[in-house]
């Protein structure tokens, strides 16, 4: 609110100056640096291709004729329609788990460990970020394939006598490691929301007659919500561009939108695949509008 | 007292009493907090444990509200045990030292909160909170949240909050500790007229003597995992039962006494009436406004050290072979204050003289 009177003066006093609008320029110039970098590396890219999206390719050539068929057809071919949902699908599910792994270990981290000990617990849980990305990934191949980890551990006891392939190269193996992947954002956002949270409310929640689920449900969660929003959009986010896991662990079944793009460029289809990857940026447009409105919340109690 | 209750007398309920625990021992690894409490809390009335910090006054508060479990013992309100239930199934609502008001409620809901646990009606909740507030003199205050609110006012939501439930208990952990000094006393009044209004058992644990002189029925004055004295103020102001309680509540002097019969005989040789009460080698002790000093010679000789006016008395500390502290003295009438430097001669009247056991 203040920041709207402090524009609206602004503007009054700028009116005041009249001519004088090259010293009202110059008090953005602060800005140049950041106006510059955001411009080249942000919205020239995006307006290529949103540009990319309305053109057309003909024998691998781009063609700069304004239409919407690269959206029209990506909602005509059933399996790109069902992968977009599957996508969704995938990131709902792995983002549940992600958080909902993620705060009971935050929870306990922030009430029950000594705080001695809290620095060297988040560590272990930032320590995978020390590897590439890529690694991480297919470390999972050894945990879960044919001569993994997990199925000579069921061959040596004696519960299989061929490796199974179930593990890996379906959905379960791709939501298993998005899971892994981004349960450290969900953690640390959500312990560093957690940690300002006064624990006397639980017990005095828990003096007045609620259960322990209940003093959590209805006095911790309300309490910490713009710190659970922040998390899920975190790793929701991410999840829904996630190209790598699902194709170096997915197989064919565990396909998601991120693949879908990969491959239109690939095969230089590129007003194809910049309409797919618009598709994306627009649902997640529409997905922050709505998380808006709930962020705003924590200006109502003054947290 | 601390015999073993036999197998009969544990199986029946013990007298209905507001508050009793048997024998109670809670130690926390090798530290023990209690050490066999035995105590008994009418009900309906204010009682106050009081002691320095880490004299487990606030572990007991916590075993009566089901924070931490007993090592040993049990706990029975009104004829019922309850050391085995978890705090929200207990007759027992607490007032949080930090308040720990809901800071995304409203007054009104944070009051309402507990009602909405029990699962109470609609229509009766809105009444009994109206009702509650109304009590603590902040029904204009339900649309606004806690943090619109002063230190005073979160306070008596939190006591509005508590009482809502009508538990047959209300604890109270050092509630006004974190005001200033004119809105505690204000306040201090205050809760006194709210416990008689209501009628509830109120367990106030607090280090503050004068907080709880001022508002307990009965005081359990409490040290190292033990209660020292348990009684009125009045009881455990004028006969301490301890050279610790004595000197914990208010002003006291204390003498190396011989005693035999109603006489103490001083380190240097005076001879002084005493209550009695015990004999041989003993500590006597005499609350400065006992002290009468006279001019001149007598039993008891001392020189005066210094003099402070303090409104509403004087205090005067005088050296005396007697005593190895200087001992202290407040004079009412401020006609006859004493100079520096002027000889003067201590006596009190015997039942003034305190006798209790020596220190080590």
């Amino acid at each position: 609110m203040s920041a709207q009177a402090d524009t609206a003066a602004a503007r009054r006093s700028g009116r005041r100056r009249g001519a004088r609008i090259g010293s009202g320029l110059a008090s953005y110039a602060g800005f140049v640096p950041a106006i510059v970098l955001l411009g080249l590396c942000f919205l020239v890219p995006l307006g290529i291709i949103v540009c990319y999206s309305f053109w057309e390719t003909i024998d691998y050539e781009v063609v700069h004729h304004w239409t919407f068929s690269n959206y029209t057809y990506f909602f005509s071919v059933s399996a790109y329609v069902s992968t977009m949902w599957a996508t969704l699908w995938v990131a709902v599910v792995a983002t549940a788990l992600a958080i909902g792994l993620a705060f009971p270990f935050a929870y306990w981290l922030s009430r029950y460990v000594p705080q001695r000990l809290r620095v060297p617990l988040l560590v272990l849980v930032i320590v995978p970020f020390w590897t590439s990305y890529l690694l991480r990934v297919y470390s999972w191949l050894t945990i879960l394939g044919d001569q993994g980890v997990l199925n000579r551990f069921l061959q040596w006891a004696g519960i299989t006598n061929h490796p199974l392939g179930v593990f890996l190269y379906d959905r379960p193996a791709v939501i298993l490691v998005l899971v892994y992947l981004y349960f450290p954002f969900g953690a640390l956002t959500l312990y560093s929301s957690i940690d300002r949270f006064d624990w006397n409310q639980l017990r005095a929640a828990m003096d007045l007659g609620a259960s322990p689920a209940q003093a959590i449900f209805r006095i911790l969660v309300p309490q910490i919500k713009p710190g659970i929003i922040t998390a899920i959009i975190f790793v929701f986010i991410p999840i829904l561009g996630e190209y790598l896991t699902p194709q170096i662990v997915g197989g064919t079944g565990g396909v998601m939108i991120g693949n879908l793009i990969v491959n239109f460029f690939q095969e230089a289809e590129y007003t194809r695949g910049a309409a797919v990857s618009l598709l994306i940026a627009g649902f997640i447009v529409v997905l922050l509008l709505i998380f808006r409105k709930s962020l705003s919340a924590k200006e109502a109690y003054g947290a | 007292m601390t015999t073993v209750p036999t197998l009969a007398e544990q199986a029946s309920p013990p007298t209905a009493a507001g508050i009793e625990l048997r024998s109670v021992v809670k130690r926390y690894g090798t530290q023990t907090a209690l050490r066999g409490l035995d105590l008994e809390i009418r009900d309906g009335e204010f009682f106050c444990l009081l002691g320095p910090s880490g004299c487990g006054k606030t572990t007991t508060l916590n075993l009566i509200g089901g924070f931490v479990g007993p090592t040993e013992g049990e706990i029975w309100i009104r004829g019922r045990r309850i050391d085995t239930l978890p705090p929200h199934k207990r007759p027992v609502n607490t007032v949080f030292q930090s308040y720990a008001l809901f800071p995304h409620m409203t007054v009104f809901e944070n009051v309402r909160f507990g009602l909405k646990m029990d699962h109470v009606p609609r229509d009766e909740s809105v009444g009994r909170v109206r009702e509650s507030l109304r009590l603590v003199g902040l029904e204009e205050f339900g649309e606004r949240m806690p943090s619109q609110l002063s230190g005073g006012q979160q306070q008596r939501v939190a006591v509005a909050r508590a009482l809502v439930k009508r538990p047959a208990v209300l604890l109270l952990d050092e509630p006004l500790g974190a005001l200033d000094l004119k809105l505690r006393q204000r306040l201090q009044i205050e809760l006194t007229q709210i416990h008689r209004d209501v009628g509830t058992t109120f367990v106030y644990v607090t280090h503050d003597q004068e907080e709880a002189m001022s508002m307990a029925d009965r005081i359990a004055v409490m040290n190292d995992g033990r209660i020292e004295h348990l009684g009125s103020p009045e009881e455990v102001y004028r006969r301490p039962a301890s050279r610790f309680v004595a000197d914990f509540i208010g002003d006291s002097n204390f003498f190396d006494a011989t005693v035999t019969g109603d006489v103490a005989e001083l380190t240097d040789g005076s001879r002084v009436g005493c209550a009695g009460g015990r004999s041989g080698p003993s500590t006597l002790m005499v609350r400065p406004e006992a002290i009468t000093l006279a001019t001149g010679p007598g039993s008891i000789a001392g020189r005066v050290l210094q003099t402070s006016f303090l409104g509403s008395y004087v205090r005067v500390a005088v050296e005396t072979p007697a005593a190895e502290a200087p001992v202290v003295a407040a004079l009412r009438e401020l006609a006859n204050v004493p100079a520096v430097g002027d000889e003067v001669s201590l006596s009190w009247s015997p039942g003034d003289g305190i006798v209790l056991e020596p220190p080590g």
